[in-house]
């Protein structure tokens, strides 16, 4: 009798692993995860052609949509996978910069041997912050974000040793202008492929699962066994990582950090409309929402110019795309089978 | 002594701008569960419509306050037919709300910025530029009447709510939507009303605010925070706790101001707001954590 019933359930834990696999075959299939990595060859190639001529405007471009790609995919994690919307994440754009830029100042350690260290920092504040914010969820979660960001701003403006509201200027590179450009943008493309993987293998990871059970209901995950504190805060620190190793690069890159630059709304905007566009929850939707801001504001401030026009304008495609494509597009396509395979990273 | 009393009543009188500033967003909260990030936006719009006659023609702002009121209370029927209607079947709707309304504020900030630019902009007309001395003591005129007129708006809407028969099913939408809806009360018909009167109070917070603060498109990211705070000190919902919590901030505000530094007033309010979010989420008034 109890060898038959084991016999029975040896039977069908072993059909069991055999259809879960054949579904793993068929999602590998469908998935293209060559094509990141192919954008990647391309990218890491391409600065080549600054043999042949001037495209100082490409490569700007190309590290510009990285180093969005990389605060989106990394905002990605608590407010894609988890479903905590935040729009206080410039916080750690600011405290990554203000810490690479400080140091690259006084000491002339280059940012991007300094930027994991600042992202650890940015982690480290992010999970304390998320283990005291997290316990509120929703609207109220959202509100205290965007206190968040008031707060710094404060700080930031009256902290006298990072030079207040002016902020600082930091040294430029002595580089030839053909190649000035060229370590910020391997710095941010590679930083942009580490965390499209990243992401991936969170998402494939028990502690990516737990994260998704944990945005489509909470009280069901918690009482499933999972620790849902702990697991928030992590998310939190790790997108406030990505976020924050960003904001260390980019401050060298534009040569000053001032908290006008960092600690406006638009910033934050910025990461949750990428998201948005591209698609929430998703690996490649961040990266394809940063190349369409990207590409927006280039038409914008090609066309309108003036700064306030911006603001109504990328108010506008977010009302929309939440009116007409809450899941964006990767996500709209993906629900009517209609992705294309190449954009198919999860 | 008399600088203490001085400084509160700075405060005090100040609390009576906020509390106006703050009862349309409470309203509005209440019945439509709608966290509305755009209301002090639309403040600023209001100011626009009391600073524009008063700049061209001389006109008193305090004539153009129902005019405003009218005008905001039209964008908000028609904001919340274009933008919120089709919203509520939506699943996570408080929460998209708020990034709507977030993306509405962006819109009317660039819109206002597009056609007003970014000056700062002030009405003056006599009275904002006076005071009352008694004894050692000034009341600035201009913020003694816009305080005066918050309150009495306030006390008329909240007779209204208590009293007609429209304001008691207002009331009854904000306690129990599905239960208001069974006895007969018209939910859809409350929604845009009570969201028109929300924005109809910002369009009339909007010009007692055009002389009692400088303002321009960009300075709504400021009182966010701050109105979020009173409105969630005093209860998502209550207006009456709002309207306290909108004085005892102010108040804790002024004097911060006075001994600590004027840059650490407002941070009053942004503290406030994140420990308050934290420690009590339903605020004094709330009767349960509707938010948490």
């Amino acid at each position: 009798m109890t060898t038959m019933a084991i016999q029975n359930s040896t039977e069908v834990l072993a059909a069991r692993k055999e259809h879960n696999e054949k579904i793993a075959a068929h999602t590998d299939k469908a998935r293209a995860t060559w094509f990141p990595w192919l954008l990647l060859g391309l990218f890491v190639a391409l600065p080549l052609l600054q043999f042949t001529g001037n495209y100082n405007y490409v490569i700007h471009m190309i590290l510009f949509t990285a180093c969005y790609a990389v605060m989106a995919s990394g905002w990605n994690i608590l407010g894609g996978f988890t479903g905590y919307i935040s729009l206080g994440h410039n916080v750690f754009f600011a405290v990554g910069a203000y810490f690479a830029g400080m140091i690259y100042a006084r000491m002339g350690i280059s940012t991007i041997i300094l930027a994991p260290i600042a992202g650890l920092l940015a982690a480290a504040l992010g999970f304390v912050i998320g283990k005291i914010t997290l316990k509120v969820r929703g609207p109220s979660f959202i509100i205290s974000s965007l206190a968040l960001v008031m707060i710094a701003r404060i700080l930031f403006d009256n902290w006298e040793f990072v030079g207040g509201a002016a902020g600082v200027a930091l040294p430029s590179t002595d580089l030839p202008v053909q190649w000035a450009k060229l370590p910020y943008y391997y710095a941010f493309v590679f930083m942009a492929a580490f965390t499209v993987w990243v992401s991936y293998k969170v998402k494939h990871s028990k502690f990516g699962m737990g994260l998704r059970a944990i945005a489509s209901d909470e009280i069901k995950a918690e009482s499933a066994g999972i620790d849902t504190r702990l697991y928030k805060a992590l998310a939190f620190a790790l997108s406030a990582f990505f976020v924050g190793m960003a904001g260390a690069v980019w401050g060298e890159y534009l040569t000053y950090i001032r908290p006008n630059i960092y600690l406006i709304i638009l910033v934050s905007v910025n990461m949750v409309l990428m998201c948005i566009l591209g698609g929430k929850g998703t690996v490649a939707g961040p990266v394809i929402g940063a190349i369409m801001i990207v590409a927006f504001n280039e038409f914008f401030v090609a066309t309108l110019g003036a700064s306030e026009l911006n603001i109504l304008a990328s108010g506008l495609v977010m009302a929309l795309a939440l009116i007409f494509f809450p899941l964006g597009i990767v996500g709209t396509l993906a629900k009517h089978n209609r992705l294309p395979r190449f954009l198919n990273w999860d | 002594m008399s600088n203490i009393i001085q400084v509160l009543i700075l405060g005090l009188a100040l609390g009576g701008v906020f509390s106006l500033m703050g009862a349309g967003l409470s309203l509005v909260f209440g019945v439509m569960r709608i966290v509305n990030l755009a209301h002090p936006s639309l403040i600023i719009a209001g100011a626009y419509i009391a600073y524009w006659p008063f700049k061209l023609w001389g006109v008193d702002p305090l004539v153009m306050l129902p005019v405003a009121t009218v005008i905001m209370a039209a964008i908000g029927v028609l904001l919340y037919k274009l933008v919120f209607e089709r919203e509520a079947k939506s699943a996570k709707y408080s929460e998209m709300t708020v990034l709507l309304t977030f993306a509405v504020a962006m819109i009317v900030e660039g819109a206002l910025g597009g056609m007003f630019t970014n000056t700062q902009r002030v009405t003056s007309p006599s009275y904002a530029t006076e005071a009352i001395f008694i004894g050692d003591i000034f009341i600035p005129t201009g913020q003694l009447y816009a305080g005066i007129i918050s309150i009495a708006i306030i006390s008329a809407l909240a007779l209204f709510l208590k009293y007609s028969r429209f304001g008691n099913a207002i009331r009854a939408t904000t306690q129990n939507r599905d239960a208001a809806q069974l006895l007969g009360v018209n939910v859809n018909l409350v929604g845009v009303v009570s969201f028109a009167i929300g924005i109809g109070l910002a369009g009339a917070a909007g010009v007692l605010v055009s002389f009692v603060f400088a303002f321009f498109p960009a300075k709504h990211w400021e009182w966010i925070a701050i109105l979020m705070s009173l409105v969630v000190l005093g209860g998502m919902g209550s207006i009456l706790g709002t309207v306290l919590a909108a004085f005892m901030l102010s108040v804790v505000a002024a004097f911060v101001g006075a001994y600590i530094g004027a840059t650490w007033s407002t941070m009053t309010f942004f503290l406030a707001l994140f420990i308050i979010l934290l420690v009590r989420p339903q605020g004094l008034f709330g009767e349960k954590p509707e938010l948490a």
